[in-house]
C-alpha cells in the first residue's frame, strides 16, 4: 500500500511539477528566455604551434596559429584566425635522380644547386613565411535561418590568396535537421621568383650554351593569377542524444594558372645506346621541361562524416571523403578517431588513411621520342599515385570548465608508386617514400 | 570611487525621477513604481552609458506602463474601465487576456486558492498588527463577489472578451509586479540582443527580481533585500545567478486575537485567514511570474506549505508561522 501512494505522490509531484513550469510561458510569450547567454563567454581562444618535420630533414615548418572566438550569444559569433607559418628546407623539383650529378638552376635565374648522382633532385632554395588572416560572422536569422559571412587574406612573397565566403542553413525538425549552402570564391595571384615558366618549355641549366635563350624563352611575364569557386550542400541530421551525421556534396571550380612554378619534369633518353634510360642531352646539357598543367579544374566531392558518444562518454568520429576530378584524380580519404575520456584528461588517437589515383597528365618522366608532341604533363608527386597513411594522437588536459591544454603528435608516412622507368633509369629511386612527423602543442581558454 | 549620480529624463506625474550611478562595476538604475523601490542593475562597461541609458528608459517605461494600466488607484486606465464594464461582455486587450489565462492557471493548480476576484475582501480586512477581527456577517456578505468560475472570458475570432458580473473585482496587484519584472528584463534582453550587446542585467521591483543569468565577470549577483524572517527592518544578501525571485506573505501584516495570530493570507472560499500558513515564503524559478505564483501558492497551502514547495523541486526560502 504504501508503494502505491508513494507512486501516487510522486505522480502528483510530476503534474505539478509540469504545471508550474508551464505557467506563465505564455504570459511572456514573445520575449527572450532569461537564462540565455547566461554562463557564456564572451571569448574564446585557442592558440597553438604546429612544427611539422619531415624524414631526412627535408622541409620543416613551424606555424603558430591564434584563433579567437567573440560571442554574442548562443549563436551569434565573430571567429577571427591568424596564422604564420616558416617553412624551410628541400622540396622536390620534380626532376628523376641520375647516375650522373645533376645541375639545376635556381628558380630566381641567378644560382644553382647539384643533385649527386643517384640522389632526389631537391630545391634546397625553398623557404617561405605565410601570413593569414580569416575572419568569419555567423549569425540565425530567425528562428529557422542562420547565415555566415566570412574572407581571408594570406600572404607569402610570391603567392597572396583573397577569398570570401559564405553559408546559408536551414533548421528542419525542430533543428534536428539542417541544410547548408555554402559558397566560396577565391582570387590568388602568384608572381613566382624570376619571372613566370611557361609551359613545356626548355628550363635553364647553368653553364649551358643555351642558359640565357632558354631563361629568356622560358619566362612570360612576371605574374598570372586564378579563381576558385566552391560550392557545397550538406545536411546534418541529429540521429539521436548523442549521434549526429553528416553529409556534403562539394564542387570546386578552379581556372587560371594551375601550374606549379617550381616543378619541372625530366626528358629521359629512349635512343638505343649507351645513354638509354640517362638525361637526355640536347645542344650539350640535360633537357628539363617546365610542367604544364591544364588552366581549368573542376572537383567534386562527397563527404561523409558520423559522430557517436558512447555511454560512457567516449567519442567516435568517422569520416569517409570521395573525391574525382576532370584531371582524372580519384580519392579516397578514411579518417577515424577515438577520444577516451578520463575525467581531466583525454587521449585520442587518429587513424587517416588517403589514397589517390594519378591525374590523366601526370608522368613521372617523359622520354626523347614523345615530348615534343605533349600538351600537358607533371612530374609532380601530390599528383600521382598515392597513398598516405597518418597516425596520430591527441592529448589533452582540461585545466578548467573552458580552458585546456593540449598536444598533438602525428606520423605521416607517404607512398607513391607508377612506372618504374627502363634502361639506367631503373636503377634510381623514382619513388622515394615520405615521412614526416607534426606536433602541435595549444592552449584553449 | 565616487558615486556619480545622474538623473535620467524620464518624467512621471508622480514618480522621482529615476536616477543612474556606475559603481562596483555596473550600473544602478533606481526608481519608484507600484509604491515600491525598484532599481535595474545593468553589467555593461563605463562608456556604455549612452546603451545603459537607452535600456533603461525603455524598462522603465515598460513598469511604468503596467503600472498605469493595471493600477486600481487611477482613473482612466484599463483596470477601471474594466471595472466600469462589468454585467456585459467587453472586449479586452491581448495582453489582459494573457493575465487572465495565466491567473486561471494559477486557479486550477491551487483548486481555487489562487483567485484573483479576492481583493474585495480588504474592505473588511486590515492587517495592521490590531486585534480588530471583521464581523463574520460582513465577511460572508462579500463572499457573493468573489470567485474565479463566476466570471467568463473568450476569444471571438482575434478579439478577447470577459464577462466580469457586477460588483466582482479583480486584483492584477498579486500578479502585476512580477509580470513588470520579466516584461523589463525580457526587453532589454532584446534590445541588447538586436543591437549584438552581450548583457547581464537584473531588475528588481521591491524585492520581486529576475536576473539574465551571472554577471560578465562570472560573479552571481548579489542582492539585498528585506529579510523576509525579521520583523525588524534588516537585509538579507541574496545571490542570484538566474531566473527569478519572489516572495509572497508579509510578516509585519498581521492580526493578534486572543493569542490567536490572524495571518494576511486570505482562503477565497471561506474569507477567513489560512491556517498556520507561514509568515512568508521566497521562491526562486525560471521567471518572476513563476516565482511568485509559487510563493503565493505555497501560502496558500497553510501547514502543508513546504510540502507544496518540496514538490517543486524549486529553491525557496520560508519563514514560519
Amino acid at each position: 500500500m504504501a508503494v502505491t501512494k508513494h507512486k501516487k505522490i510522486a505522480q502528483n509531484d510530476r503534474a505539478l511539477k509540469a504545471m508550474l513550469a508551464s505557467a506563465g510561458c505564455a504570459l511572456l510569450a514573445g520575449l527572450p528566455t532569461q537564462s540565455r547567454a547566461a554562463e557564456l563567454d564572451n571569448w574564446d581562444f585557442d592558440t597553438a604551434a604546429l612544427i611539422y618535420a619531415e624524414g631526412d630533414s627535408r622541409v620543416s615548418a613551424f606555424e603558430p596559429v591564434v584563433n579567437a572566438t567573440r560571442n554574442f550569444d548562443s549563436e551569434t559569433k565573430l571567429n577571427l584566425k591568424l596564422a604564420f607559418d616558416t617553412l624551410t628546407g628541400a622540396s622536390p623539383n620534380g626532376a628523376t635522380p641520375s647516375d650522373q650529378a645533376q645541375t639545376f638552376a635556381r628558380p630566381s635565374g641567378k644560382g644553382s644547386y647539384t643533385t649527386s648522382a643517384g640522389d632526389q633532385p631537391l630545391d634546397d632554395t625553398f623557404r617561405d613565411s605565410r601570413g593569414a588572416f580569416s575572419a568569419t560572422w555567423s549569425a540565425p536569422l530567425g528562428r529557422d535561418w542562420a547565415y555566415s559571412a566570412g574572407g581571408y587574406l594570406s600572404s607569402e612573397h610570391d603567392y597572396q590568396s583573397l577569398g570570401a565566403n559564405g553559408t546559408l542553413s536551414r533548421y528542419l525538425n525542430q533543428k534536428n535537421t539542417t541544410l547548408t549552402f555554402g559558397l566560396n570564391l577565391s582570387a590568388d595571384s602568384l608572381n613566382p621568383e624570376g619571372g613566370l615558366p611557361v609551359g613545356l618549355s626548355r628550363a635553364p641549366v647553368p653553364g649551358s650554351s643555351t642558359f640565357s635563350t632558354d631563361l629568356s624563352n622560358s619566362r612570360d611575364g612576371s605574374s598570372d593569377n586564378k579563381q576558385i569557386v566552391d560550392v557545397v550542400l550538406g545536411v546534418t541530421q541529429v540521429i539521436d542524444r548523442k549521434t549526429l551525421m553528416q553529409f556534403n556534396y562539394s564542387l570546386s571550380s578552379s581556372s587560371g594558372y594551375l601550374n606549379d612554378p617550381y616543378k619541372i619534369v625530366s626528358v629521359i633518353d629512349d635512343n638505343a645506346g649507351a645513354n638509354y634510360g640517362g638525361n637526355f642531352v640536347k645542344d650539350g646539357s640535360n633537357l628539363y621541361l617546365y610542367e604544364k598543367r591544364p588552366d581549368s579544374r573542376l572537383k567534386h566531392a562527397l563527404f561523409w562524416q558520423g559522430k557517436r558518444q558512447l555511454d560512457n562518454g567516449d567519442i567516435v568520429d568517422l569520416s569517409y571523403r570521395f573525391m574525382f576530378d576532370d584531371w582524372g584524380v580519384n580519392s579516397h580519404t578514411v579518417d577515424l578517431k577515438y577520444r577516451w575520456d578520463l575525467g581531466k584528461h583525454y587521449i585520442e588517437p587518429q587513424l587517416r588513411l588517403y589514397t589517390q589515383s594519378a591525374a590523366d597528365f601526370y608522368q613521372r618522366y617523359v622520354t626523347s621520342s614523345d615530348y615534343q608532341a605533349l600538351d600537358e604533363v607533371s612530374a609532380d608527386y601530390r599528383l600521382g599515385d598515392l597513398d598516405t597513411y597518418t597516425l596520430g594522437f591527441r592529448y589533452g588536459y582540461r585545466l578548467s570548465q573552458d580552458s585546456e591544454l593540449y598536444t598533438r603528435v602525428s606520423f605521416y608516412q607517404q607512398a607513391s608508386s607508377g612506372d618504374s622507368g627502363f634502361g639506367k633509369l631503373k636503377d634510381q629511386e623514382l619513388y622515394p617514400d615520405t615521412t614526416a612527423t607534426m606536433v602541435t602543442v595549444g592552449y584553449r581558454f | 570611487m565616487t558615486k556619480n549620480i545622474q538623473q535620467l529624463p524620464l518624467h512621471h506625474e508622480s514618480h522621482p525621477q529615476p536616477e543612474l550611478t556606475f559603481q562596483q562595476g555596473f550600473f544602478q538604475v533606481s526608481f519608484q513604481s507600484m509604491a515600491s523601490d525598484c532599481e535595474l542593475l545593468i553589467d555593461l562597461p563605463e562608456d556604455r552609458v549612452g546603451m545603459v541609458k537607452h535600456l533603461a528608459d525603455i524598462a522603465i517605461r515598460e513598469v511604468w506602463r503596467i503600472e498605469q494600466k493595471y493600477s486600481r488607484y487611477l482613473q482612466e486606465n484599463t483596470f477601471s474601465r474594466i471595472h466600469q464594464h462589468s454585467g456585459h461582455w467587453q472586449e479586452i486587450d491581448e495582453e489582459t487576456y494573457r493575465l487572465l489565462e495565466f491567473a486561471d492557471q494559477g486557479w486550477q493548480i491551487s483548486d481555487g486558492l489562487f483567485d484573483l476576484t479576492s481583493g474585495v475582501l480588504r474592505k473588511v480586512w486590515s492587517f495592521n498588527g490590531g486585534d480588530q477581527l471583521p464581523e463574520a456577517t460582513a465577511v460572508k456578505a462579500l463572499l457573493a463577489d468573489i470567485g474565479w468560475s463566476k466570471l467568463d472570458y473568450r476569444t471571438v475570432g482575434n478579439k478577447a472578451e470577459l464577462l466580469l458580473p457586477e460588483g466582482m473585482e479583480l486584483d492584477f496587484g498579486g500578479i502585476g509586479k512580477e509580470y513588470a519584472v520579466d516584461r523589463a528584463l525580457g526587453l532589454m534582453l532584446a534590445e541588447a540582443q538586436a543591437d549584438g550587446t552581450p548583457l547581464s542585467v537584473l531588475v528588481n521591483l521591491g524585492g520581486d527580481m529576475a536576473c539574465s543569468g551571472l554577471r560578465q565577470n562570472g560573479e552571481s549577483w548579489k542582492v539585498a533585500i528585506e529579510r523576509p524572517d525579521s520583523e525588524q527592518s534588516s537585509l538579507a544578501l541574496l545571490s542570484l545567478s538566474g531566473g527569478g525571485l519572489a516572495t509572497s506573505g508579509d510578516s509585519r501584516r498581521f492580526l493578534l486575537k486572543d493569542g490567536v495570530r490572524y495571518s494576511h493570507v486570505l482562503n477565497p472560499k471561506t474569507g477567513w485567514p489560512i491556517q498556520d500558513a507561514p509568515r512568508s515564503i521566497t521562491v526562486a524559478a525560471p521567471s518572476c511570474v513563476q516565482s511568485g505564483l509559487i510563493a503565493t501558492l505555497a501560502l496558500l497551502q497553510g501547514d502543508k506549505a513546504e510540502d507544496f514547495l518540496r514538490a517543486t523541486g524549486l529553491r525557496y526560502w520560508l519563514v514560519p508561522a
